[in-house]
């Protein structure tokens, strides 16, 4: 399974910015318009047919963020 | 000779070779940073490479440093020796930009780690190097800042995103400098200006007080014209850092000592068919030769099969956009003309992204991890090329040009493996090429012994750029 490539229009990844908080001059939403373009086909190739089980590369260790006294 | 002369071969000495010189008294650290003060000033111009020099601070830490190797107290390593540091690395007093409008007047209060272990082994931060914006955007001309050109030749990129560092230390404005490497920012401008580059493993450096590109990935290394030098380099940087929660507590090897120049035995994975067919002719060959290079000198070389290289490539740009996005997203909301075009273009695609994404990028991240660390079962070392091409012509005025071959410095990101960029040749144009070596997490010892085998019996190291040799003319 991978996500659908959906080829947004620009319309829609303008309001798509927008609900993501992003008030974009003309200018920006150009360059915005061509990256995403350019992300898309990156994000189609993750594979997402996996177990549920299956680790993220993140583990999160609580004593890292215990305060400390300063620099070793 | 002459002062003028006897600066410029101070400037041409290696960071070991001013160190041994210092140890004996034949040589001050005065004299090597008015040897490196006197090269910026000639080269900088061309090379933009330095940010903000910081000739007082220096030649205070450097006079500082003079009386108390007088007095006994010389420490060996990089004492006395002059450093470049990336611009995105803070310096307590001493501005910070990451080479953006958005930190443009930017002055720290306090050193990142790495810098405080510099200062406590005796090195000299000399100035701050360019980079591309925050590490992360392309070479641009829409920032306060010029991009760096390569001293091999000025009108190609010298690599990024640790640009400047890699244009100081090969025009032999400092012996080394300090890089970040997220996707390949060291090993690329290792590779484009003829110098080696080492990624230590994720956890090795503190990237406490480093601007952060990507958290789970970002590491710290060194950049030197020698194997040696970035052992040495390494050595001081290296150390557990309680506040920064990436850093593992893991001994710290002396690398220069492992430096043997025997690897009779060791076991070499050639990873071929991450650059046959896809690089360039002269840098399948210069890899290929460097490899039958290691098997003279007593190395087992066989192939390696690993993931598709464009795996770890989109796995790494959807981990790397979603971190950037969440790191600048204030920014980007309150003052998006400030931003370069490039690193903008680049973040702004962040907010698209969905948690999803991001968190099936970290499964796969995991997968794609354990099979190229399982290699290690088989190998001492992983092989392929340190880059894919030569360094790429300068073309002003494009902005946000992605590569046109995938990073293949990019798997040991992903791994988080440590890895090095040496010379292995040129091109018919006299263009750097690089093999690149990678390791078993935390066991850099092994990567720099193989380095420095192949260094001392290639003997690439010894050539200089055009523009220093233009300079004995």
């Amino acid at each position: 399974m991978t996500r659908q490539p959906s080829s947004l229009s620009r319309e829609e990844i303008a309001l798509l910015a927008r609900v993501a908080g992003l008030d974009l001059a003309p200018q920006h939403l150009d360059e915005l318009v061509k990256s995403w373009h350019w992300l898309e086909p990156v994000l189609g190739r993750i594979p997402r047919q996996r177990v549920r089980t299956d680790e993220p590369a993140h583990v999160f260790d609580p004593r890292k963020f215990m305060p400390t006294k300063g620099d070793t | 000779m002459t002062q003028s002369g006897r600066a410029a071969s101070l400037a041409d000495l290696t960071l070991a070779e001013a160190g041994r010189r210092l140890a004996c008294g034949d040589v001050s650290p005065v004299e090597l940073v008015e040897a490196s003060l006197q090269r910026i000033e000639m080269l900088d111009p061309l090379v933009h490479a330095f940010i903000t020099v910081d000739a007082q601070r220096a030649r205070a830490a450097a006079r500082a440093a003079e009386t108390r190797i007088r007095a006994g107290g010389y420490r060996g390593g990089i004492d006395g020796i002059p450093l470049g540091v990336k611009d995105n690395i803070d310096t307590a007093g001493l501005r910070t930009t990451s080479h953006s409008r958005l930190l443009q007047d930017h002055v720290p209060d306090e050193d990142a780690h790495l810098v405080a272990r510099i200062a406590g082994a005796g090195g000299i931060v000399l100035g701050k190097t360019a980079l591309w914006e925050f590490a992360q955007g392309r070479p641009s001309w829409d920032l306060p800042w010029p991009p760096a050109a390569n001293p091999w030749s000025l009108d190609h990129q010298p690599g990024g995103s640790s640009s400047g560092s890699g244009a100081a230390v090969a025009a032999r404005m400092v012996p080394a400098a300090v890089g970040t490497d997220t996707g390949g920012s060291i090993r690329f401008p290792a590779a484009s200006c003829g110098l080696v580059g080492l990624k230590p493993t994720y956890g090795r450096v503190s990237r406490r007080g480093v601007h952060p590109n990507t958290f789970s990935i970002d590491a710290c290394g060194p950049m030197a014209r020698t194997v040696e030098d970035c052992a040495i380099l390494l050595g001081a940087m290296a150390g557990h850092d309680a506040r920064d929660p990436g850093s593992i507590d893991e001994p710290v090897a002396d690398y220069r000592a492992a430096l043997t120049g025997d690897i009779r035995g060791v076991r070499v994975g050639l990873v071929r068919h991450w650059y046959a067919g896809v690089a360039t002719a002269e840098v399948e060959a210069a890899v290929d030769a460097a490899a039958e290079r290691l098997r003279e000198q007593g190395a087992t070389v066989e192939e390696a099969t690993l993931d598709p290289l464009q795996d770890y490539v989109d796995c790494k740009t959807v981990i790397a956009i979603s971190e950037l996005y969440a790191v600048h997203e204030r920014d980007l909301k309150r003052r998006p003309q400030d931003f370069g075009a490039s690193l903008r273009s680049m973040v702004m695609a962040g907010a698209l992204l969905l948690a999803d994404d991001y968190i099936q990028a970290l499964r796969w991240r995991a997968e794609l991890a354990s099979r190229l660390l399982a290699q290690f079962a088989r190998f001492d070392v992983l092989a392929t090329a340190g880059w894919l091409s030569e360094a790429d012509a300068y073309r002003p005025g494009e902005v946000g040009a992605v590569h046109s071959r995938p990073p293949v410095t990019m798997p040991f990101n992903v791994a988080g493996n440590p890895a090095i960029n040496v010379p292995c040749g040129f091109t018919s144009e006299g263009l750097p090429l690089s093999l690149q070596i990678a390791g078993k997490p935390f066991d850099e010892a092994t990567v720099l012994r193989v380095a420095d085998a192949y260094e001392r019996a290639s003997g690439w190291r010894d050539r200089p750029p055009p523009l220093i040799a233009s300079e004995y003319a």
